[in-house]
């Protein structure tokens, strides 16, 4: 019956594990990033030509650069009135970038409509931005915890080709990129009530670097727009003045930058970029794909001119008349292509990652790209302006073809989840072609001999084919990288849907030999106490649709456990019994809700999410020379008593067996654990010989004899032949040999916490068992006696998440204890620490608490009543075990779904995405887990059957 | 606010009635809410006198279900929930402030209103009113308000409500305000019979209809106030998100349904026994 039943058990496992996977593939939008970076000397391995005159990919176009980025910069600030269909108070706002980028005013400015890539968040977009590349999922790989860019971008690209560059306001780019900048001033952008502060520190600090020689390109990025509209929306009188005072600001700008363009001036080939990272939608919200969101504007004026515009063909633009009776045209660009356009102008090697291309109209600006010398020589008299041009964007796009075609075959070559070979060979198919024409990879110096004069319309068609390459990588890219799977993320969903099925089926299955209806009609009580156990399970599971109630998740399962101690409470009156046990839950809730008030305070100041309050508890002076003692002495006392409480328990009865080995060898563990702290701490002074112990063996003469006991029980599970499951007693030996086994090493990684969270984990486990069932009456012998109480497997499953966010951890990536990996190790092997990482962080939250349920089955034996048969407990335990999975498989069930909800939200890399992901693997886990606890407590039973 | 609408609700019951004209709101109310007594004082008359005929008429058995008449109850809810309006209106007209701005204050003023009208009416209704002084029932009502008040903030606290200096005053305040709805009438009726409690609180199993009043106003208000905590995690940043203002309101509305659903259930219990008496 064991086995009959370990198969459901693991059909289960193997479902959830399908679905999930099946999920994941849809959702998480697996870009890895590659550790690559271009090199000036790459150039030569492009079939393309060389330049001329020693220089880099390609030649510098201009020589400064300055970008203003205005955060969440709409549309419609920037271009005219007339191309929107009604007029509304926030345009019009910036008119010196209209003026300049009219056709009257000057040739060389132009307003670009720039589309980004969702996620719109400020940081994802300047990702974006710098790299070139499309947004990525989790940069577990490679940062831990910090955000700085791992992947080859313009910045990087900048400072190590020896541009000084120089950043002002949001404090973002200096956790981006910190090491590149050579001055930053950088300025907090946390605070989103406050409009002023990072403007104003831009303002001082950017109209006198104008005047500076010690940069090459700056970087000033304000702040008011996006905030503004944080708080108060689009329309609203904070926008417009905000807006206002920029005009101003790049009235000065463009004042200082143009009266220092003459010949020899400061700024004689300045080009500047006014831009912003991302839209908004008119509450100021942004974060998601749409339009509002995602359309912001780039406004672009080289201060040297350019002498003609590019040939009509490469000018997607739309011209309209403005309010002054002015033609405007305004141009799109996608942010992809930004990295590469500027690394184009600045003659730096392109981000290694970056699939854009280099943007004809932009880079049509840089007055530099036109070949002003030869203007003075005589053979350029042959070549029109706008073919020479033509030339040189050509060679441009040819390397740019090639570095993409490079990154394309990288990446395939080393990513698990690459492109398909379809994909692949119809991108090298079009690369191909458009190699073949050939006709830039004319020599440059071919350029000045009279007899090679290139024609026309074969630049044209070599353009074109250059086009066509990239745009269709840039398409493949963006639907294998930023497009959801909502097929596949519906049918996982309707895998685990079909497997909590199958799960409720089997719990009705397995109590059906009894006769006991999971939903006994007629009896108001009984029914009251399963719904309400339903509910709660239920309410928890609805929350996770609240990015709120997720940050806050500790405090959800507090106040539902809290909820749930409190019905007992009611019934323990209503009984008068088990009152104190009640009462001790209740406090025991209370104290582990203010260790999760600490670990949220943690949580609070390296979350971008959650505004930090400082914690009155964190206030008490912990400085003084008592506290520190208390906390040493405290942690090695509880060790002990952990270790009297199990020697009372062997000694308590006979009949152990080889348990008592795997008990003993505990014990011993634990005095090793004490003689280890009390060595690292400042006691040991006292006693010099602690100190002879080394400081990495004790972890590992624990990690091994904790592992020695797992073996040494389940060989004693093998072999014992006669040892059924056939009493309560047998199943408590069996619980606690495995749950001391397990300890150990759960309480060194957990370090100081770890033997009060252990004795807070059996005082709240002891206080479920006991009132267990306390609803019922007592005198009531009838089958429905036996069925088991869900409210006291969902007070444990509760009870369990509580002491995962008191442990101090949080469903982030930051809020994983990556000491706890190098405790007894110096030097990093994967797989090793990643294993001691999993047991540090699912210890006593998944582990011991799926090991520690045969407990609430052997109350009866634990409180000293008659026994039950071994067929009866059996079966209660598989109950139980099948509940606590359907339990996590039903809030599992909920995160999944809220991550397919909330795919387009601002917080989905986040904030859902991680919480999918340790959901997902404590899922997997509790499955893994129930399969060896059912092997374990229920394996025997099989073969009992069969002799 | 629920407060409010509910007073806004009652009002025209009260407009009914020929009124020297209102020359200003605050002497309107005061008036009204001496009728409101002077009508109570009298059915408690009433009340009195009846008990007394029975007793002449030798009914040993305290037969308190047919002793409270639904117009009392009616009447006992409806100054409970007009107090509640009062109290509200107090703080936003004569002092003007509100929950919201300033809870602890807001809070003080309900209870300071609201607290003598529950003592004194439940106290009227006590168990065993030879044996137990009036004001032996007022003094106990006082002390299950303190000690109601201790238990429910320490709930609370096991909850989630916040611990601080800072949260002192307005976390006792709530815990006087949830006490009020749930303990004092209760006090003050039973006093210390534990039987009496637990029958009440633990099996939910009230007779009479006084005390399906005291049962089932108690068990919505904490419902409510449970449910009140549900927006407070949320990032909405509404002044009216912080502990215990949306605690407070939730506790109100559940004492408000509550007591509706009391007085429903009295009509219908009403009808019951009077087709039974048929």
């Amino acid at each position: 019956m064991g086995m009959a039943k370990l198969w459901i058990i693991g059909t289960l496992t193997v479902i959830h594990i399908v679905g999930i996977l099946i999920f994941t593939r849809g959702f998480l939008l697996t870009r890895t990033e590659l550790p690559y970076y271009s090199n000036c000397s790459d150039v030569s391995q492009s079939p393309c030509s060389s330049p001329n005159p020693p220089q880099c990919w390609t030649g510098p176009a201009v020589d400064r650069l300055v970008i203003i980025v205005l955060d969440a910069l709409r549309f419609d600030f920037v271009a005219p009135t007339t191309f929107f269909k009604e007029s509304k108070p926030w345009m019009n706002r910036l008119p010196i970038l209209q003026r300049l980028a009219s056709i009257n005013g000057s040739s060389s400015a132009r307003i670009f409509k720039a589309i980004a890539d969702p996620p719109t968040t400020s940081l994802q977009r300047l990702k974006g931005l710098t790299t070139g590349g499309l947004p990525t999922f989790v940069d577990v790989g490679n940062s831990f915890g910090a955000p700085a860019i791992v992947e080859d971008n313009l910045i990087h690209q900048l400072a190590s080709n020896g541009k000084r560059v120089v950043v002002m306001g949001d404090d973002t780019w200096v956790q981006l990129f910190p090491h590149h900048f050579k001055k930053a001033y950088p300025y907090p952008s946390f605070n989103v009530k406050d409009l002023h502060t990072v403007d104003n520190g831009c303002i001082e600090h950017l109209l006198p670097s104008l005047y500076d020689e010690d940069w090459d390109v700056l970087i000033a990025h304000f702040l008011g727009v996006d905030h503004a509209g944080h708080i108060l929306g689009v329309d609203s009188l904070p926008m417009i003045e905000k807006l206002e005072q920029y005009n101003g600001i790049l009235e000065k700008v463009i004042d200082v930058l143009g009266s220092q363009s003459g010949q020899g001036g400061l700024h004689e080939n300045t080009f500047l970029l006014v831009m912003g990272d991302h839209g908004q939608t008119i509450n100021g919200d942004h974060g998601g794909g749409s339009a509002e969101e995602v359309e912001t504007s780039i406004f672009a004026m080289g201060f040297k001119k350019s002498p003609s515009s590019i040939p009509s063909e490469f000018d997607s633009s739309s011209c309209e008349i403005n309010l002054d009776q002015q033609k405007t045209c305004i141009s799109t660009i996608q942010q992809l292509d930004f990295a590469v356009t500027v690394s184009a102008l600045l003659g730096v090697p392109f981000p290694f990652g970056s699939i854009g291309r280099v943007s004809p109209e932009l880079y049509a600006l840089g007055a530099g790209t036109w070949n002003l010398e030869s203007t003075n020589g005589d053979n350029s008299q042959n070549h029109s302006k706008e073919e020479e041009w033509m030339q040189n964007y050509c060679n441009v796009l040819c390397i740019n073809s090639w570095q993409v075609k490079r990154y394309i075959d990288v990446y395939s070559a080393s990513s698990v989840i690459g492109f398909s070979l379809d994909d692949l060979s119809l991108i090298s198919d079009i690369y191909a072609q458009a190699e073949e024409i050939g006709s830039c990879s004319f020599k440059n110096s071919l350029l000045y001999n009279e007899s090679s004069n290139l024609p026309l319309p074969a630049l044209r068609r070599q353009i074109d084919a250059y086009f066509n390459f990239l745009l269709s990588v840039a398409e493949l890219a963006r639907s294998k990288w930023t497009e959801f799977n909502l097929q596949m993320m519906a049918v996982g969903l309707g895998i685990i849907f079909f497997s909590l099925l199958i799960h409720f089926l089997a719990i009705k299955r397995i109590t059906n030999p009894y006769r006991i209806s999971l939903f006994p009609s007629g009896d108001f009580e009984v029914s009251f106490r399963l719904i309400f156990a339903y509910s709660v399970v239920v309410i928890r599971a609805c929350s996770f649709l609240s990015n709120s109630y997720i940050l806050g998740e500790g405090k959800v399962a507090i106040f539902l456990l809290a909820t749930t101690a409190l019905f007992k409470l009611w019934y323990s009156v209503k009984r008068k019994m088990m009152l104190i046990e009640a009462i001790i839950f209740l406090l025991l809730i209370t104290i582990l809700r203010f260790t999760i008030e600490v670990g949220l305070s943690k949580q609070a100041m390296t979350s971008q999410f959650m505004s930090a309050h400082s914690s009155w508890m964190l206030e008490i002076a912990l400085g003084h020379p008592i506290w520190i003692h208390i906390a040493e002495i405290i942690p090695i006392s509880a060790l002990m008593l952990l270790a009297y409480l199990l020697y009372m328990t062997m000694i308590s009865s006979s009949s152990w067996g080889i348990c008592k080995y795997a008990v003993l060898g505990t014990i011993l563990c634990y005095i090793l654990i004490a003689v280890h702290w009390a060595s690292e701490s400042s006691i040991s002074s006292s006693v010099p010989m602690l100190q002879g112990i080394g400081k990495n063996s004790v972890p590992r003469i624990i990690y091994v004899m904790g592992l020695g006991q797992l073996l040494l029980l389940a060989f004693g599970q093998l072999f014992n032949k006669e040892r059924a499951l056939n009493s309560e007693k047998s199943l408590v030996i069996k619980t606690v040999a495995m749950l001391s086994a397990c300890s150990s090493t759960v309480i060194i990684l957990s370090g100081k916490q770890g033997p009060l969270i252990a004795l807070a984990s059996i005082t709240g486990g002891y206080c479920i068992m006991r009132l267990e069932n306390i609803e019922r009456d007592p005198k009531d012998n009838t089958a429905r006696a036996l069925t088991f109480d869900p409210l006291s497997v969902t007070q444990w499953s509760l009870l369990a998440t509580c002491l995962f966010f008191s442990t101090g951890h949080w469903c982030a990536f930051d809020g994983l204890r990556y000491g706890a990996a190098f405790i007894g190790f110096d030097e990093f092997v994967l797989v090793r620490q990643a294993f001691l990482l999993t047991i540090e962080t699912f210890g006593f939250s998944y582990i011991l608490p799926v090991f520690g349920l045969p407990f609430l089955v052997a109350r009866q034996y634990l409180m000293g009543q008659t026994e039950k048969d071994g067929k009866l407990l059996s079966m209660q335990l598989s109950q139980i075990y099948l509940m606590y999975g359907f339990i996590t498989a039903t809030t599992v069930i909920a995160t999944m779904i809220c991550v397919a909800i909330h795919r387009r939200h601002l917080m989905v890399w986040g904030l859902f995405a991680p919480k999918f992901v340790f959901d997902v693997a404590g899922f997997v886990l509790t499955d893994v887990l129930i399969c060896l606890a059912w092997l374990y407590y229920l394996g025997r039973e099989d073969g009992k059957k069969r002799q | 606010m629920q407060s409010k609408k509910a007073n806004e609700d009652v009002s025209p019951d009260l407009k009914v009635r020929p009124s020297v004209s209102a020359t200003s709101p605050e002497s309107l109310w005061n008036e009204r809410f001496l009728w409101g007594l002077g009508l109570i004082q009298a059915s408690i008359n009433d009340q009195i006198s009846n008990r007394k005929k029975h007793r002449m008429s030798k009914a040993s058995t305290w037969n308190s279900s047919q002793s409270m008449s639904i117009t009392q109850a009616f009447l006992i809810h409806l100054i409970c929930g007009l107090g509640l309006a009062v109290g509200i209106c107090v703080a936003h007209n004569v002092y003007s402030i509100n929950l919201i701005s300033h809870p602890s204050h807001t809070l003080c003023l309900i209870l300071a209103v609201e607290t003598p009208i529950v003592i004194l009416l439940y106290s009227c209704f006590r168990q065993n009113p030879d044996k137990c002084s009036y004001l032996k029932a007022v003094v106990r009502a006082i002390l299950g308000l303190s000690v109601g008040a201790l238990i429910s903030a320490l709930g609370a606290i096991a909850l989630g409500a916040p611990v601080g200096i800072q949260y002192l005053l307005k976390t006792i305040n709530w815990s006087l305000l949830i006490s009020l709805f749930t303990c004092v009438p209760a006090a003050s009726v039973f006093g210390s019979s534990w039987a009496d409690w637990q029958r009440i609180f633990a099996h939910t199993k009230p007779n009479r209809s006084i005390e399906y009043m005291i049962c089932i106003p108690a068990h919505t208000a904490i419902i409510g106030a449970w449910f009140g905590a549900w927006p407070m995690p949320l990032d909405w940043e509404k002044p009216w998100q912080e502990w215990p203002i949306c605690v407070s309101y939730g506790a109100m509305v559940g004492y408000l349904v509550g007591i509706v659903a009391s007085l429903g259930l009295a009509i219908v219990r009403g009808r019951k026994q009077h087709h039974k008496g048929d």
